[in-house]
């Protein structure tokens, strides 16, 4: 559990040694997955050989678009509902992955800098839920 | 392989749950009404129906487990004959087609119904029914809140970044899909509405706003098919399939519709909407630029003016110019949604395949009165929907 609550689904990431997703890498064709695969997905790779790798650091935002409604269960938020920017980004490891932005409507922009945070989601029962977010850098 | 013509096509107007048009019907009868209307529009009796090929909905009918096509048989008389029923998301009624006219091309049957109907739950689609961390669409929707009209939303916000398109371009598209919607009977909104009206529609998700994303709707669809030989003891003039095609997601399609995909090295598009439009030009030996006219799922504006270049209907970032232009509306040079689309009906998902065959048939057969594309030769019908299912179906006369 981090500083930010316990995660919202366990085991998809970590916030030890700063925030990284736990996902793996195809080690023949290079091609990697978020959340963990078992089997490489890539129809032109010889042979799948799978291995845990983590992803976080730095990216750009790709695109980006604004929850202005409540998306509806199962994701949870806390109330009043607070819009918030969803955005599509490119990390330099080379996933491409949506994800929150915790800085406010205004802030993003197509091939703004951004970094991989753990930030919380929602409280429930006086805990809080932690999920993986961007920060503008 | 033998000629499929479409002879039989029939519409159940859409609408919402307790209004004048559906009232509380349910799904099963929406579709017996759009079946009896496509069985009369054939001159052909229910017994003369030698297979049924069904949308599945996840939302009525179908005793919960998707049987929709059974429901359908049971309402009209159990004569015991085969029952296909298709799931594909939102591209489950284009899928039905498919099958149904792969069975009659393969000579397996004659006359074939293919028919989809929903009465829609209120509110933005859930797009997972599971609560499992398994499930990539579950995770997506716990950790990150990601609706559809959010993904439609970054595309449309990329597009804003790549040609700098604007928001009130793309108002515009609604205005001219509404515009369409006049006239027709079977639209659930039959009223143009103003420039001014969309942008002050609120945002769903911005950078599209209420007016811009089709709503859900209650509706269906139903369509009677048959050997081209058997058409032509039916009528003089049947209308014909040219293809049918269906695909699913590519590897490297790199859009945002799961938690992640890698970084692409080429573009960033709708694969297997790509992959089924392409396979239907072939096998119907044909390019985009010959169509009269296509039917495309426009979920939202944006689809509008992506899909037309992403098929080569014309140039990368043209669209805007030419829908000013006037060029995709019935009378243009490249007419797009001339039924209103997606944006005037609300979505009635596995009715959807379903209703723009019933809209390619009007237009062929010339029967499509103040929306009509003069002179339409040949068609394009396309949709898609989750788990990357496509489809695409081109009609001619
Ligand atoms: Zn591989």
């Amino acid at each position: 559990m981090s500083e930010h609550g316990k995660a919202c689904v366990p085991g998809l990431f970590t916030d030890d040694n700063g925030a990284r997703l736990l996902g793996t890498r195809c080690s023949t064709c290079n091609t990697p997955y978020f959340p963990k695969v078992t089997r490489c997905h890539n129809p032109r790779c010889s042979e799948s050989r799978l291995v845990d790798a983590s992803f976080g650091g730095r990216g750009t935002i790709w695109s980006y678009s604004v929850a202005d409604f409540a998306p509806p269960p199962p994701h949870k938020h806390d109330k009043p509902f607070k819009p918030y920017v969803i955005a599509v980004v490119d990390l330099d490891e080379g996933l491409r992955i949506v994800g929150q932005m915790v800085d406010g409507l205004d802030q993003a922009s197509v091939g703004a800098p951004v970094t991989l945070v753990i930030d919380t989601l929602y409280h429930e029962d006086g805990q809080a839920y932690s999920t993986w977010k961007f920060k503008r850098i | 392989m033998q000629d499929v013509a479409v002879v039989g096509v029939g519409l159940h107007r859409f609408g919402k749950t307790g209004d004048d048009v559906v009232g509380n019907k349910s799904v099963t009868e929406l579709c017996r009404i759009a079946v009896e209307r496509a069985l009369k529009d054939a001159g052909v009796s229910w017994r003369d129906i030698q297979a049924v090929s069904a949308a599945s909905s996840r939302f009525s009918g179908g005793k919960g487990w998707g049987l929709n096509g059974n429901d359908v048989v049971e309402e009209m008389g159990s004569t015991g004959i085969p029952v296909y029923n298709l799931s594909a998301g939102c591209a489950a009624g284009g899928n039905a087609f498919n099958v149904g006219y792969s069975l009659v091309a393969g000579g397996v049957y004659d006359m074939v119904l293919v028919v989809g109907g929903e009465v829609m739950p209120k509110g933005m689609i859930q797009t997972s029914g599971v609560e499992e961390a398994t499930d990539p669409e579950f995770l997506r929707q716990r950790c990150v809140g990601m609706p559809g009209p959010s993904f439609w939303a970054t595309l449309a916000r990329r597009r804003m970044h790549d040609y700098g398109t604007t928001e009130e371009q793309m108002a515009r598209v609604t205005v001219k899909a509404r515009k369409c919607s006049v006239g027709n009977p079977y639209a659930r909104f039959q009223k143009e509405v103003s420039l001014e009206d969309v942008l002050k529609s609120p945002y769903v998700s911005n950078p599209l706003r209420l007016f811009e994303i089709c709503p859900v709707s209650n509706g269906a669809a139903a369509a009677v098919i048959c050997s081209a030989k058997r058409a032509r003891q039916l009528t003089r003039q049947p209308v014909l399939v040219a293809s049918s095609a269906v695909a699913t997601i590519g590897f490297d399609d790199a859009l945002p519709r799961s938690l992640a995909v890698p970084v692409p090295n080429g573009p960033s598009r709708h694969t297997e909407v790509y992959a089924a439009v392409t396979r239907a030009f072939e096998a119907a030996g044909v390019g985009p630029r010959d169509l009269s006219f296509v039917e495309l799922q426009d979920n939202t504006c944006y689809y509008e003016l992506a899909f037309p270049e992403e098929w080569g209907l014309c140039q990368p970032g043209e669209a805007e110019r030419l829908h000013a232009a006037g060029e995709t509306l019935p009378t243009g040079r490249m007419p797009v949604n001339p039924s209103g689309g997606f944006v005037s009906f609300g979505e009635a998902t596995t009715a959807m395949g379903v209703f723009q065959i019933c809209e390619l048939t009007w237009q062929l057969r010339g029967e499509s009165g103040a929306r009509q594309v003069p002179g339409a030769k040949l068609g394009l019908a396309q949709t898609n929907g989750l788990g990357g299912n496509a489809t695409a179906a081109i009609l001619k006369r």
